[in-house]
């Protein structure tokens, strides 16, 4: 393979010195072909070193996700037939409460390892190739386990984020805060940036930079919940403070403000 | 409430002996417990029921009363599942026909209806002998909402009060209920409820209701709506997910209904516009989580009501069928987090709340609206059946 590519290179110089001209630009174009030729050689000796590994990558890859299909429709079938959503659903009663059935999430579960054992497998074997035959190092190649790390970051991050957003959300407006929605809002950035710092810093991108400009964002978020809840508020903590004033030594009592509290309905 | 020593050496001759009803008495308070002995003297004739009790015994007890000791478990303001193993437990050993459970509180149950609960296991041949409360009209909400207009298009079951905390159950009902209360781990004993009703639907049984009159209603120790309605309700929507291949089989509810018994609601003013108002609330922050839920013409039109005075405020009976349907199918689907779910639902259930109440102020019966919003339940079936079989058709 290299003798071809060495032939194929030599035809391409020759080639290169047969076009007449002065003998500056035969110079000229001799370096310029030269370094061409070099620099072909090295990206084509890389690529086909890295060859096998690509190529090692793709099938583990594709062998494992087929074990973890197969994988996956048996752990299903199996507790399906065990009956297994309905023994978690009994000892966790209805705390259990995820977008998919356990059963489903156990299924899943495995098919995603199994690919992520496929990912690591070929990852490691193309790392091996790449070891042995590259002569020259990538700056881009490490980080690659970086950014499988950050992705994973981000997407919990979102996930967290979505969750306790909603959580919020619908007890704030259970309880009838009126600012329902900001605070909502408020504990989803605040997330989100604290999710984005942690994927900045985890790819080494940005440095005391990333770390300053998340101080300030979220000292900036937490201030503006904190004026937010103070300010709307305000009327509790004032009927709170006059409570307590005119009942000096009293226990002090701040009305329910949520709806159920009307002694005259009774939900059950 | 219960206590260390409930049980006196004296009750060592009932341990055995055999009895025609077998009454369990939840633990309540000492007063309470005095009283319903009192009552279940006056309603049975000595000798022939056996009591099974965690409580402890009054001084002055008389002495044609026969108690059994049951393990100590803690006091709660429903029946839980160990009540139904122990009633099973205690009622095979003494060879009873009919095992009556009583809940908190339950000295408020005259005696004639403790004797109507058991004469319809003991002469009518009935399984499962369910009592029907005179509730206050603003008393037991949930229920009227959800529970019984969900049951009765679920299961074609015209049990009034199916989360009842007293019941009368056949030997064979009880061992069917002891064996589903047995199945639920002791981890979650204190949370969950049982649904008798439906499990007696289920395995063919014959329910009835019995008229008890009125009855304190022992409330939950945090009257919060947002616990007891994610609780219950949830109870409820598994219950129904569990039993989904039998409650879509088309069937025909009992004709025979007794007449509506109206009970004076004077005592009732409730806030409505802070109901209205949370509703309001909700349909501005929560149109995102309720979009996941509801189709565009149940959020068409709870954006209509929310254009309502708190004093015209009525949420069309249709309107919250289908609202009851799309949530229990998105808790079976997992469309979003369960608790989540539950808690969106409690607005739009202030809502019917507020609607149930300036129904009641305009003249109308509370039962007769009770009905109707039953009856729209039992209209909508199709639409509950077509969207648990092809969710994906989310416009039908």
């Amino acid at each position: 393979m290299q003798n071809t590519l060495n032939n194929s290179m030599q035809q391409a110089t020759q080639s290169i010195t047969a076009i007449p001209g002065s003998s500056e630009d035969a110079s000229i174009w001799h370096h310029m072909s030269e370094a061409l030729n070099q620099s072909l050689y090295r990206v084509l000796t890389l690529l086909i070193a890295v060859l096998p590994g690509i190529l090692a990558f793709f099938v583990a890859l594709l062998v494992f996700a087929t074990a973890g299909v197969l994988i996956s429709w048996i752990l299903r079938r199996c507790l399906s037939w065990a009956k297994f959503d309905a023994r978690i659903a009994q000892k966790s009663g209805t705390d259990w409460a995820p977008a998919s059935s356990p059963t489903e999430i156990v299924a899943r579960a495995s098919f995603w390892i199994c690919v992520l054992l496929g990912l690591v497998i070929g990852v490691s074997a193309f790392d091996t190739s790449y070891a042995t035959g590259a002569p020259l190092p990538i700056s881009l190649l490490p980080y690659l386990t970086h950014a499988v790390g950050a992705a994973l970051l981000l997407i919990a991050g979102v996930v967290v984020a979505r969750f306790l957003a909603r959580s919020v959300l619908i007890s704030a407006v259970n309880a009838q805060l009126q600012y329902a929605r900001i605070l909502s809002l408020g504990v989803k950035w605040l997330v989100l940036v604290l999710t984005a710092a942690m994927v900045l810093d985890h790819l080494q991108v940005g440095g005391n930079i990333v770390e300053l400009a998340f101080g300030i964002l979220f000292g900036g978020i937490v201030l503006t919940l904190a004026l937010a809840v103070g300010l709307g508020s305000r009327d509790l903590v004032s009927r709170s403070l006059e409570s307590h004033v005119e009942h000096t030594g009293e226990r002090t009592h701040i009305p329910d403000e949520v709806p159920t509290a009307s002694p005259q309905i009774r939900h059950f | 409430m219960a206590t260390a020593n409930p049980i006196t050496d004296n009750t060592q001759a009932a341990e055995n002996a055999a009895a025609d009803v077998l009454v369990l008495v939840t633990p309540m308070a000492p007063e309470h417990f005095k009283g319903v002995l009192a009552n279940l003297g006056s309603a049975f004739s000595s000798g022939s029921f056996v009591v099974a009790t965690q409580n402890e015994l009054p001084a002055d007890i008389p002495s044609s009363v026969r108690i059994v000791a049951t393990p100590q478990s803690s006091a709660a303001w429903a029946l839980k599942p160990i009540d139904f193993v122990n009633a099973a437990q205690y009622g095979r050993v003494h060879g009873a026909k009919a095992f009556l459970i009583l809940g908190p509180e339950a000295d408020s149950l005259s005696p004639l209806a403790l004797r109507s609960l058991a004469d319809a296991v003991l002469s009518a041949s009935i399984d499962l002998a369910v009592p029907h409360y005179s509730l206050p009209s603003h008393a037991g909400l949930v229920n009227s909402a959800i529970l019984y207009p969900l049951t009765r298009a679920a299961f074609a079951s015209r049990v009034r009060f199916p989360l009842s905390i007293d019941l009368c159950m056949s030997p064979r009902m009880a061992e069917r209920l002891a064996g589903v209360a047995s199945a639920v781990s002791p981890a979650s004993q204190a949370d969950a409820l049982l649904w008798p009703v439906n499990e007696a639907v289920a395995a063919g049984f014959v329910t009835d209701e019995v008229d008890v009159g009125s009855r304190a209603m022992p409330q939950p120790s945090d009257p919060d709506v947002n616990s007891i309605l994610a609780l219950i309700t949830g109870s409820l929507f598994a219950d129904i997910e569990a039993k989904a291949a039998l409650w879509q089989r088309p069937r025909r509810p009992p004709l025979v209904r007794r007449p509506m018994v109206e009970v004076d609601l004077s005592d009732g003013t409730a806030d409505v516009a802070r109901m209205v108002a949370a509703f309001k609330l909700a349909n501005a922050n929560l149109q995102e989580i309720w979009s996941l839920v509801l189709p565009p013409n149940s959020l068409l039109a709870l954006r209509r009501c929310s254009t309502l005075d708190p004093v015209a405020f009525s949420m069309p009976d249709g309107l919250w069928a289908r609202i009851v349907y799309d949530f229990l199918v998105a808790y079976r689907l997992r469309t979003i987090n369960r608790g989540h779910l539950l808690g969106a639902l409690i607005p739009l259930y202030l809502a019917w709340v507020a609607g149930h109440i300036n129904v009641m102020a305009s003249g109308i019966p509370a039962e007769r609206h009770i009905e109707a919003v039953a009856a729209a339940f039992e209209v909508d079936k199709p639409y509950l059946v077509a969207r648990w079989r092809w969710p994906d058709r989310f416009n039908s």
